[in-house]
């Protein structure tokens, strides 16, 4: 679903100017960054400061974490029941976000959605973080027989179309949160046996896991202590920009009629259900869109600064 | 170099045996009953006669135990004969066929129209000395990637088709029909593949062999452009196969927004009628385009960067 | 990897992509009404022939043979191919003569005997007569379950017997009252004797030769079919007031999946007519340069149909106190068009012998309520009622809109009965009821004869709930046998009236088909099934 672009540099770019720096170019493939001086909290204070849009970013999470976790914090109301009569509003100091074709108030459906939806999303990430890291550790750690196995099995994966496999898989077992985040997460395996693979492949080869292995280590000890830690910056960055992806994954899902059931609110439900009202009722569709647009470009950003704090290390 | 060629296209061929196969027991297990599917035609099932569909059932070999279907399913996709769709009896290989010219036409059209679009805004959000206006074309691609396609192909109509009457809503006939659809269809990977390349835009624009043309003097345009680019290009080229998955998904949404004939609209069809052959038909089809792009850009890459030798292939490029 | 240069701050980019793209949309979605073409007020009133209308629907189902469809938009299609033996006259109910001039039904109804007028030809030229009418007959028997329409018609079919060029007698094992009016739908529309030897999937592509005044002229798969006028059509029924050739030169019917689509392609004049803009667009097309035409589609209204073998459902107190506990009324609306009806009996309307049930499907929360107390059903803490440790909780199977339900589980909730919602596709629905696992089934049946009634609830029949025979079923079988339709309604409301009672029968609302035209379009309305009549259509020319 998406791409990720760290590579070796060649080695007569890096200048070694001194023991810790060696160490770190067997370890990380590069030289140190200079530090600046100061206390972690100071630095990491620093570092947020000069980064107003990471700090967005963080937030608009967290937010929508707190209305998974404490929906009738930020919306009293029923999400289930409304007043018939009171259907279709615009947005209004009563109703934040309107109401939607049989009055229940868009703004409770939106918090009570997220936390169906963070579920959905995150099972759907678990699954491919954890089937494939483990086919891309598998392969890079193994190589041989079990590379190629493992490399036709994510082809084969690639070969069908996502919607499709998204498609068969629902139909096969039914429609339901699980389901769909079953078949969204299947659809992210790929990718992160790729990238899983890619890096514990740049680690194990490094002289230090060499000398590791030499020396004694059992290849547990040699995964788990230096190999997984080593791999895992750009996997997490992974993590962030598959959650965006599965966030949109379960929205056209939805729009294809795979959605969840009513009435329970569930944010691509929301927006593709609200798509017939966008000439006379944009609210339905736009607004819970909006805050889907948010999640995903806040994911996007966090993964974008994982990305260059694995690299700056 | 024959040898590889070999070796690969022996991997190929596993890949669509796997894809077919799972794609085949996958379907099986679907809960419905295609007789009554067909039987029904697209409406509520009257009241048949069970005997009648217990005939329907045998017409189209449902009746099997399910090795033997395989078996000859196998059989028929070997020789791109997958049946008669369920739903209107029509050869599904036909169906299939009949639907790709526009498909093509459509994730051509907005292959190039990302590529395009991607590398403009890519080289437009390094380019300028304003840094006011790099934040803002920087921040584009990140919009693009996360507003669900759907939304935008809707809101586009609404705009441009409904109220400017600028370009038709409907059909699949002249390039007017194909302008929405098509750039609808670009903008997510349009937007990924700006911000890959603009990201190694970035990166490259410190390496020691650009400093060196900028220190021989050549334009600051012809620097950026000139090697930067070529240097980028790779990453973005490994992208190339991802983009042609994201476009032929993206084409299921498109086609039901902009009711155009094509691959995704009758993917989505056949599998919410449970057309079993039509089905597979359209896995067979999608895992040969998949396993012939890939090979083709795994055989391109050496021509791109001598650096990268075939046997360590793109495997160790991080995708 | 990127290299820092001191003191550089970052945008918020994603606030600032977030605050782009609100404007962006907002900008677009502000609530527009409908602008249509602003047609000129005086236009002439004389049908002008020529021209092409676009009328769009919503999927293809693949399938474009009247005898084989099953489907709304196929069937609008096809019905405009085929003549029928007899017509039904839209508004008193009537079977008027059609290619048969005239008919004689035995006693019984198990034998038809039907002459047909001289002068009706197929499209390809070759007569309407006797014989071809037998080989149509014989033909949808042979299809099968493809035909599933036509051979629920043609259940105990004997045989055609010819006895003249112009006259046939068709004979049931069993008596069929229904048949007369079968014999007017599409479904028993009559093909050339050329078709009948072709393929069903090439009669399917639409590779057939009909009777009607509308020839397929192409055919193309998911995105459009265009039906050109036969030249030299002069056999319409007595139920049109149009005579000769179609006015219409072609008419196109795009397939557009999309509501809003659909929408906006009839407000920016991109096609003429629909049948298919959700009620919620309606009110833009209400005048505006545009008309709107609604008739409630005959037959069995939409309603939950309790699979008595399941455990909830075979209590009759919580089936009469669901069907007491819906707000019909508030239904329609809320979630419907303006000219929408709430059902007021089994059956809906504008279906012949129709009677009004009166207070029987009155909203009466409190009677529900009593109803549910008396059987032992206690509220429990969140508000849903039980019984010997069992909620009372059960489930519909569906594959249409959502909304209308969403409404009854709302009702419901309110004395006490937890509905649950089980949305599915239309394929797994199928089998799912096939498989029998299901409490509720809902959909509505649309035929122009109360002989649906009985086909679905006589528990000689379909038996949709599943149960044993009881009085109710006596009146429903012998309803198929009365020829005189006094006779037939009275057995009829009756037999309704029993089904209300013991809640075999749970009607909700009924559906009805709305064309949305603009104002160049005149003369397109509705035949006596609810079902479209392109005959009489004509365009004004720009």
């Amino acid at each position: 679903m998406t791409a990720t672009t760290t590579g070796p540099r060649p080695p007569e770019e890096i200048e070694v100017a001194d023991r810790e720096d060696a160490r770190s170019i067997l370890r990380y493939g590069r030289a140190r960054r200079p530090r600046a001086a100061g206390p972690a909290v100071g630095r990491a204070a620093r570092h947020l400061v000069r980064r107003p849009g990471l700090v967005l970013a963080g937030l608009v999470l967290l937010l929508v974490a707190a209305w998974a976790t404490a929906p009738t914090l930020f919306a009293s109301g029923d999400p289930i029941t409304g007043v018939p009569a009171d259907r279709l509003l615009p947005p209004s100091a009563a109703h934040l976000l309107g109401t939607d074709h049989l009055g229940r108030d868009v703004w409770t459906r939106v918090v009570h959605g997220a936390s169906l939806s963070l579920r959905t999303t995150t099972l759907a990430v678990v699954v491919g973080l954890v089937v494939g890291s483990a086919l891309g550790l598998l392969a890079g750690f193994l190589r041989g027989w079990v590379d190629d196995v493992v490399g036709r099995l994510v082809d084969v994966l690639l070969a069908v179309p996502s919607i499709l496999l998204s498609l068969a898989i629902i139909t096969a077992l039914g429609t339901g949160p699980t389901k769909i985040a079953v078949a969204v997460g299947i659809g992210a395996i790929a990718t992160f046996a790729r990238v899983m693979r890619a890096e514990v492949l740049r680690t194990s080869t490094s002289v230090y896991v060499e000398a590791a292995r030499a020396s004694g280590s059992r290849w547990w000890t040699v995964l788990g202590r230096h190999v997984l830690p080593n791999s895992s910056g750009p996997v997490l960055a992974l993590v962030a920009l598959e959650f965006g992806g599965a966030v949109l994954a379960v929205s056209a899902l939805s729009f294809l009629g795979y959605g969840t059931p009513p009435p329970t609110p569930e944010w691509g439900s929301l927006i593709s259900g609200g798509r017939d009202y966008l000439a006379t009722a944009w609210w339905l569709t736009t607004l819970p869109g909006l805050v889907i647009v948010a999640v995903v470009l806040s994911a996007n950003r966090i993964a974008r600064a994982l990305e260059t704090t694995g690299e700056d290390q | 170099m024959g040898r590889y060629i070999l070796r690969r296209a022996a991997q190929g061929l596993f890949v669509l045996w796997a894809a077919f196969t799972i794609a085949f027991f996958v379907l099986y297990l679907l809960p419905s009953d295609p007789a009554a599917l067909a039987a029904g035609a697209g409406g509520e099932v009257a009241d048949v006669d069970p005997a009648l569909l217990d005939d329907l059932r045998a017409r189209y070999g449902l009746d099997r135990p399910v090795l033997v279907q395989y078996v000859d399913a196998l059989g028929g996709a070997v020789r791109l004969d997958f049946g008669p769709s369920y739903q209107s009896g029509a050869p599904a290989a036909s169906l299939v066929a009949a639907a790709v010219p526009q498909t093509l036409l459509l994730t051509g059209v907005a292959l190039a129209l990302a590529v395009v679009g991607g590398v403009v805004l890519a080289v437009a959000s390094v380019l300028p000395r304003s840094r006011a206006l790099r934040q803002v074309l920087s921040a584009l691609p990140p919009l693009g990637v996360a507003l669900p396609t759907f939304f935008i192909g809707l809101v586009l109509l609404q705009w441009l088709s409904f109220r400017a009457g600028l370009l038709p809503a409907i059909g699949n006939v002249g390039w007017q029909s194909l302008v929405l659809p098509a750039v609808t269809l670009a903008i997510p990977p349009g937007a990924q593949l700006a911000q890959v390349l603009s990201r190694s835009l970035r990166g490259t624009l410190g390496e020691p062999y650009v400093e060196t043309a900028r220190a021989k003097g050549a334009g600051r345009l012809r620097v950026q452009l000139g090697h930067a680019l070529r240097n980028a290009a790779i990453p973005a080229f490994t992208m190339l196969g991802v983009m042609v998955g994201a476009l032929l998904g993206g084409a299921v949404v498109t086609e039901t927004v902009f009711s155009r004939v094509g691959l995704g609209r009758l993917t989505v069809q056949s599998v919410n009628a449970q057309d079993v052959p039509v089905v597979l038909a359209v896995v067979v089809l999608s895992a040969l385009v998949f396993v012939v792009t890939t090979l083709v850009v795994d055989l391109l890459y050496p021509l791109l960067d001598p650096r990268i030798e075939r046997a360590s292939t793109p495997r160790t490029v991080a995708a | 990897m990127t290299s820092r240069t001191p003191g550089r701050r970052a945008v918020p980019l994603p606030s600032l992509a977030v605050l782009a793209s609100g404007a962006l949309l907002l900008g677009a979605c502000s609530s527009g009404s409908g602008t249509g073409p602003d047609e000129g007020a005086s236009a002439s009133s004389d049908p002008v022939a020529g021209g092409d209308l676009r009328f769009a629907i919503t999927v293809d189902s693949r399938c474009i043979d009247p005898q084989q469809v099953g489907n709304n938009d196929a069937i609008a299609v096809a019905r405009q191919t085929v003549a029928s033996l007899t017509a039904q006259d839209p508004d008193s109910g009537e079977i008027v003569p059609w290619l048969a001039e005239s008919w004689e039904v035995s006693d019984d109804a198990s034998s038809y005997t039907f002459h047909l007028r001289d002068d009706a030809t197929y499209a390809d030229g070759t007569p309407v007569d006797a014989e071809s009418v037998k080989t149509n007959f014989d033909a949808i028997v042979a299809l099968g379950a493809t035909a599933s329409l036509g051979s629920q018609y043609l259940v105990g079919y004997e045989g055609t017997t010819v006895t003249d060029a112009q006259t046939l007698t068709v004979d049931f094992a069993a008596p069929s009252a229904q048949f007369l009016q079968a014999s007017s739908t599409f479904s028993l529309g009559l093909l050339s004797p050329a078709s009948a030897d072709l393929t069903p999937e090439e009669r399917c592509a639409g590779d057939f030769v009909g009777s009607g005044p509308f020839s397929v002229q192409s055919y193309t798969q998911d995105q459009e079919i265009v039906l050109a006028k036969v030249p030299g059509y002069d056999w319409s029924s007595d139920a049109d007031e149009h005579t000769g050739e179609a006015y219409l030169d072609t008419v196109t019917f795009p397939v557009i999946p999309e509501s809003s689509v659909r929408s906006g392609s009839l407000a920016s004049g991109q096609i003429d007519a629909t049948a298919a803009i959700a009620a919620v667009d309606q009110p833009q097309f209400d005048g505006n340069g545009f008309w709107l035409e609604q008739r409630a589609n005959p037959g069995v209204t939409y309603q939950l149909f309790p699979k008595e073998s399941s455990p909830l459902a075979s209590d009759e107190a919580v089936r009469v106190a669901i069907s007491k506990g819906i707000d019909r009324q508030q239904i329609v609306d809320t979630v419907l068009t303006e000219r929408s009806e709430p059902a007021t009996a089994v059956l809906s309307h504008s279906t012949p012998l129709f009677e009004d049930l009166g207070d029987a499907l009155a909203y009466d929360p409190d009677g529900a309520e009593q109803l549910l107390d008396d059987a032992g059903w206690v509220v429990g803490d969140d508000g849903i009622r039980e019984k010997d440790g069992q909620r009372l909780s059960t489930t519909v199977t569906f594959w249409q809109d959502p909304a209308p339900l969403e409404l009854v589980q709302q009702q419901l909730r309110q004395i006490g009965v937890d509905l649950q919602l089980q949305h599915v596709e239309i394929a797994e629905s199928t089998a799912i009821k096939e498989s029998g696992d299901f409490d509720f089934d809902y959909y509505n049946l649309t035929r122009s004869d109360p002989d649906v009634l009985r086909l679905i609830f006589s528990a000689n029949a379909r038996n949709i709930n599943d149960r044993a025979a009881e009085e109710v079923d006596d009146l429903l079988d012998r309803s198929a046998a009365a020829t005189d339709p006094a006779e037939r309604g009275q057995l009829v409301t009756e037999a309704s009236r029993l089904l209300v009672e013991h809640g075999h029968a749970i009607p909700v609302y009924e559906l009805s088909t709305t064309i949305a035209a603009s104002d160049r379009v005149h003369g397109l309305t509705f035949e006596g099934s609810s079902r479209l009549d392109f005959y009489g259509a004509w365009v004004q020319q720009s």
